[in-house]
């Protein structure tokens, strides 16, 4: 609490002393924001994704005449590509704040990897960065100039596993108590069942049959689902990070009798969704299986989701479109609140901001605590239904009923 | 004075350097300067393995991965400054180094590179399993000199640029001892270097551990740049790769190649990167790798020595003075090679020995004692279901000439090779001075005073010939003034002196078989053992060398001689000991030797053995 009215008082005097200088700025006719992600190598496919959401976001916002607080000044997106390793996001991230000194905010970087390098250079630099990666360590920095808008990596399975039992709970009539889990060795599945194993499945009652782990990419998915068969556990844990891994374990499934929700499939990743996966694997086969992530296109999108299938061919709308979409509808909140396009503002506004229930990311406020995480962030439960990727919960959101398969 | 010399275009180079460094402000271009020391040094480091060993090494990520996460876990777990961490880093990369060498120096050419490949990837595995896929640096505003977080990005350029001169005179340093000369020798030929008495396996070990200590440091401080760490960003591919690009584009075998490489390709890379990346991305490393193909197909050995060649040549062609290379402290032209012409003339060099003559032969006055310094007992090789060397018995004698002669294939060489420790007998025993020899490794043989010259040449192409018979030297001598003197010595006892600056590889047939020689020589050896000393030699020129061989058995040398022309070794030898089929044939003096009928038999066939007999 205390906290808090420091923090207001902060930010009211700020205001206050910063008010001589809005009288006196200038209107501008332009404000730019940038947007650091991957453009090239391995991950420039979500980047390219990331991109539509900016894209579309400034259109949008331009197109409801600007930031009126500035005059109507209008967003320009600066693209940076911040490459496909960590030190070239470090590089792009110090190019972005020594050559683009008018940026007010950005947003990235896809990999949290890539958005802990750029955010040390950026806090450096005072510029605020939102960001849709998961990692806790984000975070835990004590950084005052990164705001994560998804809940994070142990926040998103904490609260997406009570929510999963629920749904089995109702679906089918009992309570899930045995588990498997078949994961890849990557950063995000290792934090994600660490998090399952130590805590979670102790809370929920839930026993570990089945615990296998490969270094991708997957050779052959066939002894994997072989323990799985023979476990029968009530859930499966499937937590691959690239397509074809992920493509190999459906289809094992399916042949073995498993697929189609016959053991309840649950990722924690956005790769099982991704339109990618349609490429190689019929939509019959993925009939069913769920994931956990930190956002979809969910009720309330329809409009941005049918421009995204317009403009860009995408048939539907991920985390990498939405969040970063929302993220352009932020960065100009902030700067109607600042007042003045100025990132020091802008940050000092995001710390402040109670900008109510949020429309682009699921759960929680337009508002950010100490740390700079969103209050409240929550996550969304996609499930494939013909075909289709679409979110089944929160109820709230959802634009589909869950349906969990009877044995 | 060389030494100091060679110091000057590095502090040239650090003073443009921080100057430049000094007055740049854009904190982007700052990083870059930095940058390119980090990754010229991780390449200094790559270079003093590979680069002078010629063992190509795919796995230096390891190293500087092992200095990365050393610096981070430190300063996340103990609190530990980066002024701890890195030298802590630097002992740790040396360990590994050690580790990482003894059992992979087993291995030759693409299977060392192949087996240096694996160890970054199973740390890559090894790091992510223990959790560490990502971590930061914490940031201490509260102790920025401390924590080597300065507000000031100059900072951290300056602290580069230490490294990298610390690196770059530690590396000269190298270079120029024995140490270098060893590693430039296994290089070149690691079987000669060998049996001039360099202890192969020692010298690898140390270089890998020098190797990895600077890698880890390097990988150590690009961590307190980068402040991130992750396994794929320190232990993957890429970062084994950089190493290799940085070195093998500026040159090889130089301590300016990696410098020169850095410096031009972590800044083209980064600009192409930041000018095309947002606009067609993907497009620069299309860019960048084309660049590379073109200079690799343009400068084959690098930027570095390709422009050397260059300046040499318009040097030659401006004054016709010589310039002493300021760089590799290798050759600087001799004037006898610019009276010379194109040095292939050949006309310097003849030895001013005695002319030839015929030597008293055939049970005349004879120069051997009566003891015996080597004792050969039934020795015996086989390769598969060939038997090269069966039950071979004979003994040599201080002070004579032995000649060992025999057809072609019959297992002189084969003998030569389980004389002096590069195979092992399966049976047999090898007594020098009465003490067993089996077993031991060519450098103890030349240690023990065994010196050999090969029927193949085996000369260092890149070094002079100085340094090509120094390398010779090193086995005996204390200290490297010493080597250097005894390598002139053995220089002038074979009549070389006037070509010492050149290139192993300008020398002619006879040249380089006298610098053989002359290498053998500089290890002070009791007993020599040469292997076809007079294959391609004309005539004049056998004589000339005959002469230097006749000079050396005076000065107290025993010789044991292999050639399978008898016409030269008659003149030449005290004793014969003929071989054919692997086995003893005959044994004695020319005279008879020459009539026996087993000889003229395995020679010239039975036909001709019944005629002698007519």
């Amino acid at each position: 609490m205390a906290d808090l009215t420091r923090r207001t008082l902060i930010g009211s005097t700020a205001i206050a002393l910063a008010a001589p200088s809005i009288v006196r700025a200038q209107s501008p006719t332009e404000v730019k924001v940038g947007l650091i992600v991957p453009l090239s190598g391995l991950y420039a496919r979500p980047a390219s994704v990331m991109r539509m959401g900016a894209e579309i976001g400034i259109d949008d916002v331009n197109a409801a005449g600007g930031i009126k607080a500035l005059g109507g000044a209008k967003l320009k997106l600066v693209l940076i590509d911040c490459g496909d390793t960590v030190e070239k996001a470090k590089n792009a991230a110090q190019r972005m704040v020594a050559q683009e000194t008018d940026l007010v905010a950005a947003t990235g970087a896809y990999l949290s990897s890539f958005t802990l390098a750029v955010t040390e250079v950026t806090e450096r630099a005072q510029l605020p960065v939102l960001t849709l990666s998961y990692s806790d360590l984000l975070t835990d920095r004590g950084f005052k100039y990164i705001f994560q808008t998804a809940a994070t990596a142990s926040s998103q399975s904490e609260q997406g596993l009570p929510e999963l039992m629920k749904l089995a709970e109702t679906a089918s009539g009992k309570r899930p108590k045995t588990v498997a889990i078949v994961m890849d060795n990557t950063a995000t599945s290792v934090a994600t069942a660490k998090a399952l194993k130590e805590k979670l499945f102790k809370q929920l009652g839930l026993e570990l049959v089945v615990d296998e782990v490969w270094t991708p990419p997957l050779a052959d998915a066939t002894p994997l689902i072989q323990k799985v068969r023979a476990a029968r556990p009530d859930l499966l844990f499937a937590m691959p990070n690239a397509v074809s891994d992920a493509k190999l374990l459906v289809e094992k499934m399916n042949e073995f009798g498993l697929g189609q929700g016959r053991i309840p499939t649950i990722s924690f990743s956005i790769t099982i969704a991704e339109p990618d996966v349609l490429q190689s694997v019929s939509p019959q086969v993925l009939q069913g299986v769920m994931t956990v992530v930190a956002n979809w296109g969910f009720k309330g999108h329809e409009r941005l989701i049918a421009e995204v299938k317009r403009r860009y061919n995408e048939p539907w709308a991920t985390q990498n479109v939405i969040s970063t979409y929302g993220d352009i509808w932020l960065m100009a909140a902030a700067l109607e609140q600042a007042g003045k396009p100025d990132k020091e503002a802008v940050a000092q506004a995001l710390r402040t901001m109670d900008g109510g229930p949020a429309k682009y990311y699921p759960g929680g406020q337009l508002k950010f605590d100490e740390k700079g995480r969103r209050v409240g962030a929550g996550v969304t439960i996609v499930q494939w239904q013909n075909g289709v990727p679409v979110t089944v919960f929160p109820k709230e959101i959802a634009v589909a009923e869950p349906f969990w398969p009877k044995r | 004075m060389n030494a100091v010399r060679s110091l000057g275009p590095l502090a040239l180079f650090a003073l443009a350097y921080a100057a430049v460094a000094m007055v740049i402000t854009n904190s982007y271009y700052q990083l870059m300067l930095t940058l390119v020391l980090v990754w010229a040094v991780f390449g200094l480091s790559w270079n003093v393995l590979s680069g002078y060993t010629g063992l190509i090494s795919f796995g230096h990520a390891a190293f500087f991965g092992i200095g990365a996460y050393t610096t981070v876990l430190g300063q996340v777990y103990f609190n530990l400054s980066p002024w701890i961490t890195i030298p802590i880093a630097v002992a740790l990369g040396a360990l590994a180094g050690l580790i990482v060498g003894f059992p992979t120096f087993r291995l030759r050419g693409h299977y060392f590179a192949l087996a240096m490949l694996a160890y970054p990837l199973a740390l890559l595995y090894v790091f992510e399993w223990l959790g560490y896929q990502e971590l930061t640096l914490p940031m201490r505003r509260d102790a920025p000199f401390t924590y080597m977080q300065f507000e000031d990005p100059r900072i951290n350029t300056l602290i580069a640029l230490v490294m990298l001169v610390a690196t770059v005179i530690a590396t000269r340093f190298i270079e120029r001892s024995r140490f270098g000369m060893a590693l430039l020798a296994i290089k070149q030929n690691e079987a000669a270097a060998e049996a001039a008495g360099i202890d192969t396996l020692r010298w690898k070990l140390r270089a890998i551990t020098v190797s990895a200590a600077i890698a880890a440091m390097a990988g150590g401080f690009y961590t307190v740049v980068l402040l991130v760490v992750t396994p794929p960003s320190v232990f993957g591919m890429l970062v084994s790769a950089q190493a290799l690009t940085v070195a093998m584009f500026g040159g090889v075998g130089t301590v300016w190649g990696p410098v020169l490489g850095s410096v031009i390709l972590i800044p083209i890379s980064e600009i192409l990167h930041a000018e095309l990346g947002a606009r067609i991305p993907g497009i620069q490393g299309v860019v960048f790798g084309l660049a590379i193909i073109a200079v690799i197909l343009l400068a084959p050995e690098g930027i570095y020595w390709r422009v050397r060649d260059l300046l040499r040549k318009r040097s030659l062609a401006k004054s016709g003075a010589g310039m002493p290379s300021p760089l590799r402290g290798g050759p600087s032209l001799s004037e006898a090679e610019i009276r010379g012409g194109d040095g292939a003339s050949g006309t310097a060099g003849v030895p001013s020995g005695p002319t030839p003559s015929p030597s008293p032969q055939g049970g005349g006055e004879l120069r051997r004692g009566d003891d015996v310094i080597l004792s050969v007992q039934g020795v015996s090789k086989s390769f598969g279901g060939l038997k090269a060397v069966q039950n071979v018995s004979f003994d040599v004698l201080r002070g004579e000439i032995l000649g060992i002669i025999g057809p072609n294939g019959a297992g002189k060489t084969t003998l030569f090779n389980l004389l002096n420790g590069f195979l092992r007998p399966d049976a047999g025993r090898v007594l020098l001075d009465g003490t067993e020899m089996v077993g031991r490794k060519p450098h103890e043989l030349c240690r023990a005073g065994v010196g050999r010259t090969f029927q193949v040449m085996r000369p260092f192409l890149r070094m002079s010939v100085a340094d090509n018979v120094v390398v010779g030297a090193y086995v005996h001598a204390e200290t490297d003034e010493e080597a250097r003197r005894r390598a002139d010595e053995a220089i002038a006892t074979v009549g070389l002196t006037d070509v010492a600056d050149r290139l192993g590889g300008e020398l002619t047939t006879k040249q380089l078989r006298l610098m053989e020689l002359a290498r053998a020589l500089a290890g002070r050896p009791r007993l020599l053992l040469l292997d076809e000393t007079l294959a391609g030699l004309g005539h004049s020129e056998v004589g000339d060398v005959l002469a230097v061989i006749r000079k050396l058995a005076r000065s107290g040398i025993t010789i044991v001689i292999i050639e399978h022309t008898m016409g030269a070794m008659v003149q030449l030898v005290d004793r014969f000991v003929v071989l054919d089929h692997g086995m003893v044939l005959v044994e004695g003096v020319p005279k008879t030797v020459t009539k026996d009928r087993r000889v003229i038999e395995a020679y010239l066939g039975k036909k001709w053995s019944a005629h002698v007999d007519a």
